[in-house]
């Protein structure tokens, strides 16, 4: 439920169609293991520089990591995980355990190795990672001072797991370490994503010793990110001392990342060329995108896509310093099924039909920025060729890219408008108020204009229009124009039950945004959650994908795709696991 | 004098009191984020936000959080915590602002010295061509968008994505108390940049008061009484006619020290306006209370120093 990747507001992003897409072939339903057909061999040493607009990481603690900047700069890098993930593979490595879990007790037990041996970085240099270290990290995620995103999603089958944030870190009786190598998880029903080790591949397995962490949770706000240790091949320079200094870190402006000196190559499977990782936020996109593509050493940052003439002059001169891959995200609108007219399937079908995605994805880029959507799953995870592929579950209402008005208009006859143009009050549209979500939701609005449907569209700053419209039912925002979502990992649970199930309506930070909540549809979508075959439950969500998108609570029209550019001399590996953006342990100068 | 100065300075705390008042009701007031949701990020769970809510303060009446926050900016000089990563605002600001000091001082002793010059030597020479050249490129600069001129001189003279490669590019700041050197040509394009609709405003300015005041009778007297152009012009004319100069300046550093956005964005340097813009986009109000009263501050306190200086500058003004 990654949160796609967040734009800077100063650079106006939109592209021009440019280039094809490189999402074509569909793969989704592999769940292969193997490094996958991208080299992943580098030389050894130098120093690398990623240019970042925004900010960078919003926290230094590893159980607050949830978005794809974290991933990037922090999570890979500096910290190993109980499974982590190859840059190709979509199935989790075991990165700390030894092996995948030994499922037992009818999927209610699973039993997981850890390796021996792993150090801490200074100061605890001498201290290796035992199972209690990871049963602790995953106990902090349910605590308010640790403020994690995800825990409650992903972790409330654990037998004993908290229903609400505890004030200090508690135990979970069904997170055991009966030893130092062996780490047992107790379920409350089989859970599929903990079973195929998807979900154990996130920052909550980061070990946290807590010997040494008690004393920095102990607080309102957990102050372990600024005093942590690492056990990955980098760590933040300075932080040897046990607290983060300013050399390695500096908020919104700077990130220096040196190697770790307990990490043992032999353990890990990152071959972590690099000897230096420098960020350095706050640049211009413009500036930043030149300076890369013709200066030494130097990587993109957090931002999606280089400006417009930038890219177009990019692809045209150094091609090869691109690489374009599908993000594993999406880009839709919703329609608030609580609210006329949207209520009335036949209408929502309608402006599913007269939306023109072809233009919507042009006011993002055109092709170089990803494939137009004719379902909600995107590519790469289990479940998208079971939905369809690319060509999707078949609806009328998706056949035409362009639009298909007089269809649209067969839809609205349908719904009780005999002329087949909407005749009803003005529609509340909230959006975006920066490029180039803003193109859009104009673009959208233009369209809907086409079958009578007046949107009254407020554009608002992206975080407002979150947190006080879409996400809030209260505000009875019919139409949101400009959402998306982002895979946590390669299972469609992660896409499909946060956006559809109804049981996650809540008064605030609603992202069922289309207040979608259809019993029948509940109960297809929680069970589906129990199943660990993973043939069948890529059939299940792909089955759960074909009907959703007949329901037409949201109008999918783009799956996302990553631009990443480099140097000349950098030789950039992207991580399929984090919406291809940079896998760094991977990357290396050529 | 005295009396005056504390008297303004009196005025200065009412004034960021007021600030501070306005700023926090405008926060609520306009449809901003729900700080609380955003720090809980994405599919939170309601109790999660609610203790984040608790952890801010967020659940109390508006009065009592403004009560709070006053309490500890005045009694311990505390502005809070960033909503977004629990850093002090305090510290943040203190790290910013050397940068941001750098930029806007530099910057204004290169308008000055350019604005006063040219607009002298304009007004001197009037209608020549130098004169023509001089106000023709000062509409020019005072036209050119900051943005648009700082990324024009990176394009044209920063030494990675530059054509002629002479001086340092985007994000190559350092500190002066790290190296002076590094420091100051870092600093050499951005304050140019920054520096040229000023320098361009302040000649024009300068040209027309100067004009008017050598055509006075008290500068034909000192002519009269034999005294050298030279010393007619620097010691009669330009003195009375830099008045609104100084005014300018005063308040033009004051509110380039609150942060100047557009060139902090383009050059990637890390001060005060950067702060300030990423703190509204992500609703982080104690950032957002840090950096509006620190710009505040440097504006009516420039306004002070400035008409402290007029008493210096112009043998007319006297406060009692």
């Amino acid at each position: 439920m990654q949160k796609l990747r967040r734009l800077m507001p100063l650079a106006a992003v939109a592209v021009l169609a440019l280039v094809a897409a490189g999402c074509g072939s569909g793969g989704g339903g592999s769940t292969g293991g193997g490094a996958g057909t991208q080299s992943t061999s580098g030389k050894t040493g130098g120093t690398v520089t990623l240019l970042d607009a925004a900010g960078s990481v919003d926290s230094l603690d590893p159980g607050y990591w949830y978005y794809q900047t974290d991933y990037e700069e922090l999570g890979q890098t500096t910290q190993r995980w109980l499974y982590s993930w190859k840059p190709k593979d979509n199935v989790p490595t075991p990165d700390i355990a030894q092996g995948p879990p030994q499922i037992s007790n009818g999927g209610k037990t699973l039993t997981i190795k850890i390796k021996s041996g792993i150090k801490y970085s200074p100061p605890l240099q001498n201290q290796t990672v035992k199972a209690a270290d990871i049963k602790y990290a995953m106990e902090r995620c349910f605590a308010a001072p640790v403020g994690n995103g995800y825990a409650f999603s992903y972790y409330s089958g654990i037998q004993g797991a908290p229903s609400a944030p505890t004030s200090k870190v508690k135990d979970i009786s069904g997170i055991q370490a009966p030893d130092d190598n062996t780490l047992v998880l107790q379920l409350k029903q089989p859970v599929g994503i903990l079973a195929n080790a998807n979900a154990l591949g996130l920052p909550c397995t980061i070990p946290v010793p807590k010997n040494y962490a008690a004393k920095f949770d102990n607080k309102s706000q957990s102050t372990y990110g600024q005093h942590q240790v690492f056990t990955g091949p980098y760590m933040i320079e300075g932080a040897g001392s046990g607290t983060v200094s300013k050399a390695g870190y500096q908020p919104a402006k700077l990130i220096s990342l040196v190697r770790n000196p307990s990490w043992d190559k032999s353990t890990d499977f990152k071959p972590a060329y690099f000897d230096k990782i420098i960020i350095k936020n706050g640049s211009d996109v413009t500036v930043a995108s030149r300076q890369i593509l013709s200066g030494t050493s130097m990587m993109s940052g957090d931002y999606a896509v280089p400006p417009p003439a930038v890219l177009k002059e990019g692809l045209t001169t150094k091609k090869d310093q691109f690489q374009i891959s599908p993000s594993g995200g999406n880009r839709y609108f919703s329609l608030n099924t609580t609210v006329k007219p949207f209520d009335n399937l036949n209408v929502r079908r309608a402006v599913a039909a007269a939306t023109n995605r072809n233009a919507l994805r042009q006011t993002r880029g055109g092709p170089a920025v990803g494939t137009v959507a004719t379902h909600f799953i995107p590519p790469l995870i289990p479940g998208f060729d079971q939905a369809g592929g690319n060509a999707g579950p078949g609806y009328d209402f998706y056949k035409n890219p362009n639009g298909d008005l007089k269809l649209a208009a067969s839809y609205l006859k349908k719904a009780g408008y005999p002329s087949g143009k909407y005749t009803g009050p003005p529609i509340l549209a909230v959006a975006d108020n920066t490029p180039p979500a803003k193109q859009t939701a104009e673009a959208l609005q233009q369209q809907l204009k086409a079958i009578g449907m007046k949107l009254n569209l407020r554009e608002v700053p992206h975080a407002t229009m979150y947190s006080k419209f879409c996400e809030v039912p209260k505000a009875n925002v019919a139409l949101c124009p400009n959402l998306g979502w982002g895979k946590d990992f390669f299972d469609a649970q992660s896409m499909i039950d946060p956006i559809f199930n109804g049981k996650n309506i809540v008064p605030s930070g609603n992202v069922n945004t289309a207040e979608a909540n259809d019993p029948k549809f509940n109960s297809r979508i929680s069970a589906a959650a129990s199943i660990t075959d993973a043939n069948k439950r890529a059939e299940t969500y792909g089955q759960l994908d074909k009907d959703l998108t007949g329901q037409v609570y949201y109008v999918t029209w783009l799956w996302d795709n990553e631009v990443n550019f480099t140097s000349k001399n950098v030789k950039g590996v992207q991580s399929a696991f984090n919406g291809n953006a940079w896998d760094l342990t991977f990357s290396s100068l050529k | 004098m005295t009396t005056y100065i504390v008297r303004r300075l009196l005025w200065v705390i009412v004034l960021l009191f007021l600030v501070s008042a306005i700023t926090f009701v405008i926060f609520f007031a306009l449809p901003s984020a729900d700080p609380a949701q955003l720090r809980a990020g994405r599919q939170p769970n309601p109790q999660l936000v609610e203790a984040i809510r608790h952890k801010l303060g967020l659940d109390k009446s508006l009065p009592v959080q403004y009560y709070r926050y006053m309490k500890g900016l005045v009694l311990h000089f505390d502005f809070g915590y960033s909503y977004q990563n629990n850093i002090s605002v305090k510290q943040q600001i203190f790290d910013r602002l050397p940068a941001t000091a750098s930029l806007a001082v530099g910057a204004a002793v290169v308008w000055l010295v350019i604005g006063i010059s040219v607009g002298t030597i304009s007004a001197i020479k009037r209608r020549s061509l130098f004169d023509r050249v001089a106000m023709g490129g000062a509409l020019v600069g005072i036209s050119a968008p900051v943005y648009w001129l700082g990324l024009l001189s990176l394009y044209l003279f920063a030494n990675d994505i530059g054509k002629i490669k002479i001086f340092p590019g985007s994000g190559s700041y350092v500190p002066l108390s790290e190296d002076p050197t590094k420091w100051f040509t870092s600093l050499i394009l951005p304050w140019f940049v920054l520096a040229a609709s000023f320098a361009a405003f302040y000649a024009r300015l300068l040209r027309g008061n100067l004009i008017e005041v050598m055509s006075e009778d008290y500068i034909r007297t000192a002519r009269a009484k034999g005294l050298r152009e030279r010393r007619v012009v620097l010691r009669h004319g330009i003195r009375s006619a830099i008045t609104p100069i100084v005014t300018a300046a005063g308040l033009d550093i004051g509110i380039l020290l609150g942060g100047a956005i557009l060139t902090e964005s383009v050059f990637n340097i890390p001060g005060i306006g950067r702060l300030a813009y990423d703190s509204i986009q992500q609703s982080d109000l104690p950032m957002i209370q840090g950096t509006v009263l620190l710009g505040a501050f440097f504006i009516v306190m420039m306004n002070l120093v400035v008409d402290v200086a007029y008493a210096f500058i112009d043998p007319r003004v006297r406060y009692s």
